[in-house]
């Protein structure tokens, strides 16, 4: 469905980049979604996201890393995201709103485990981070070297070293 | 050989054919290397429990649409707060966590499939409950099952089906298939899997690997229900799983002969009454079986107890796996066996197949 509004220039261009936009953007948003936990923000990364994909790279076909490059950079941007969280405070205002009554202790629990995640995933170096992020995110090994641009082999490491650290943040 | 390094004993945890044999060989002799491999494993584990990310529906259209609108020229576009339209928030959080339902436990290889109606929330250990066939007619005639056409598809997808106390709903993720490995079914499912590095004698190669979305099913109680119970929605999710299946080394090793399921903890959530008006409502059905009523209220902590449905013929063993207490089913002509178990980290795993218990034990302790 491609609008008469707004195009990149050039419609083949245009129609690539569409192509490219649909076939990355679920992996985008599911990256953008392990690191904020939220599906809103996730969508807000995503947007971002591909905004400066479309920047950097106006005929996805021509660059040859661009998918690796939507991966990290939906990894960064969230983490970024977070990092500011606590500055911003909670966007998200339920005065008025009818909410349920408080649930289980489980379900508290898990909010706050999810919050405890969120923060150290920002305690992390940004390379660890985004290496546990793609990964856990559903990428293979060798998407994870792809997109991080190291070789393969040197992704179990990464990760090995990455899933201790997060163990000592919690 | 020298020791196997830490990068290729954390990738030997999620893609173990992706890694050169010797090391997988060096593995089974090295103590050094198994404790390193058992404690990297654990970190793995807790991560992927940390950082899974659960499916969700993705509407590709919309987000097009909105990439669009916001490369719009300024001049046509309205103005607005900022320069980024930012994607609406849910007004009601997370419903309260609460829950009974419905669990379909899956045993692989064949050995056995079973469903009972009892509490569930987030269980972190499995128990047994002994089930007949006529316990299973009668909780079908409890639910109401049959009452009504279904509309839908029973087999993936989506369908709804009217019960006597109100409607149940399904859906799934996805559909469920066949894929051409372990790391595509880890990636798709999120899952971690280890495969055993022994096999029992008489086991073939790797045979099959399935995938299973996330399924959900809601039952809508009838407001006609007295309170709290009636409107109450009750939300039932399990899955996503993979189940790996490993032939036979005769019959050109088609066969499954051993199959290891692994499988995210079902999950409850109940828009109302609490997971006890709810266990005391569907248990004081008329029509429940007796026994099996008094089984599930004997099991206690009804929204973390797994209930293992027990097959006419098997033989319930309670032991533990890897620290956590599992459940061998073992027949009495010792041709197949299947145990199963909820690791720490919230996953369930199942090994069955046509194997004695010793053997299917063995699998069992490797993997988890």
């Amino acid at each position: 469905m491609t609008s008469a509004v707004a195009q990149p220039p050039g419609t083949t261009t245009a129609a690539a980049f569409e192509r490219f936009f649909r076939e990355h953007h679920p992996d985008v948003v599911r990256i953008a979604r392990g690191v904020t936990g939220d599906e809103a923000t996730a969508q807000d990364v995503a947007q971002d996201v591909f905004i400066a994909a479309l920047r950097r790279f106006p005929d996805p076909r021509a660059a040859q890393h661009a998918a690796a490059w939507v991966r990290v950079a939906a990894a960064h941007t969230a983490l970024n995201t977070i990092r500011g969280e606590r500055r911003r405070g909670h966007r998200q205002v339920l005065s008025g709103i009818d909410v349920p009554r408080a649930g289980p202790e489980e379900a508290a629990l898990d909010s706050e485990c999810r919050a405890e995640v969120r923060q150290a995933l920002r305690r992390l170096p940004r390379r660890s981070a985004t290496v546990l992020v793609l990964r856990h995110s559903g990428l293979s090994y060798a998407e994870v070297a792809e997109a991080m641009n190291v070789n393969v082999g040197h992704v179990g490491t990464m990760l090995r070293r990455a899933e201790s650290a997060l163990r000592k943040e919690l | 050989m020298r020791h196997v390094s830490d990068g290729v004993l954390r990738r030997l945890q999620e893609e173990p054919y992706a890694v050169p044999d010797a090391a997988g060989r060096h593995l089974e002799t090295c103590g050094r290397c198994r404790a390193s491999s058992g404690q990297i494993a654990e970190n793995a584990a807790l991560a992927s429990r940390l950082l899974a990310v659960p499916p969700a529906a993705e509407d590709t259209d919309a987000a097009w649409a909105r990439l669009q609108r916001q490369l719009e020229p300024a001049a046509r576009r309205p103005a607005r707060g900022s320069g980024v339209p930012r994607f609406p928030r849910p007004l009601v959080n997370v419903p309260v966590v609460t829950g009974v339902g419905l669990t379909a436990v899956l045993v692989a290889g064949g050995v056995a499939a079973a469903a009972t109606l009892t509490t569930v929330f987030s269980p972190t250990k499995v128990a047994t409950v002994s089930l007949s066939q006529g316990d299973l007619r009668a909780v079908s005639n409890v639910l109401g099952l049959g009452r009504g056409p279904a509309a839908g598809s029973p087999s993936g997808g989506s369908g709804t089906q009217p019960l006597r106390f109100g409607t149940l709903r399904w859906s799934s993720s996805g559909q469920p298939g066949q894929v051409s490995s372990v790391a595509r079914a880890t990636a798709q499912t999120h899952l971690a899997f280890r495969a055993p590095a022994r096999l029992p004698a008489g086991v073939g190669s790797l045979a099959a690997v399935l995938v299973q979305p996330q399924a959900t099913a809601t039952i809508t109680f009838s407001k006609d229900i007295a309170a709290p119970v009636g409107g109450t929605r009750l939300t039932v999710s399990a899955g996503p799983a993979m189940m790996v299946q490993y032939g036979g080394q005769l019959g050109g090793g088609k066969v499954p002969t051993l199959g290891i399921l692994t499988m995210r903890r079902p999950v409850a959530t109940s828009t109302g009454a609490t997971t006890s008006q709810l266990e005391n409502y569907l248990l004081g059905q008329r029509g429940m079986p007796t026994d099996l009523a008094r089984q599930v209220r004997l099991l206690g902590s009804p929204g973390s107890v797994l209930p293992i449905p027990v097959p006419p013929g098997a033989t319930a063993t309670h032991l533990r796996v890897h620290g956590a207490p599992a459940v061998l089913l073992s027949f009495a002509s010792g041709a197949a066996s299947a145990v199963i178990w909820e690791s720490h980290d919230g996953t369930v795993h199942a090994v069955a197949g046509l194997l004695n218990r010793q053997d299917i034990l063995n699998v069992a302790r490797q993997i988890g």
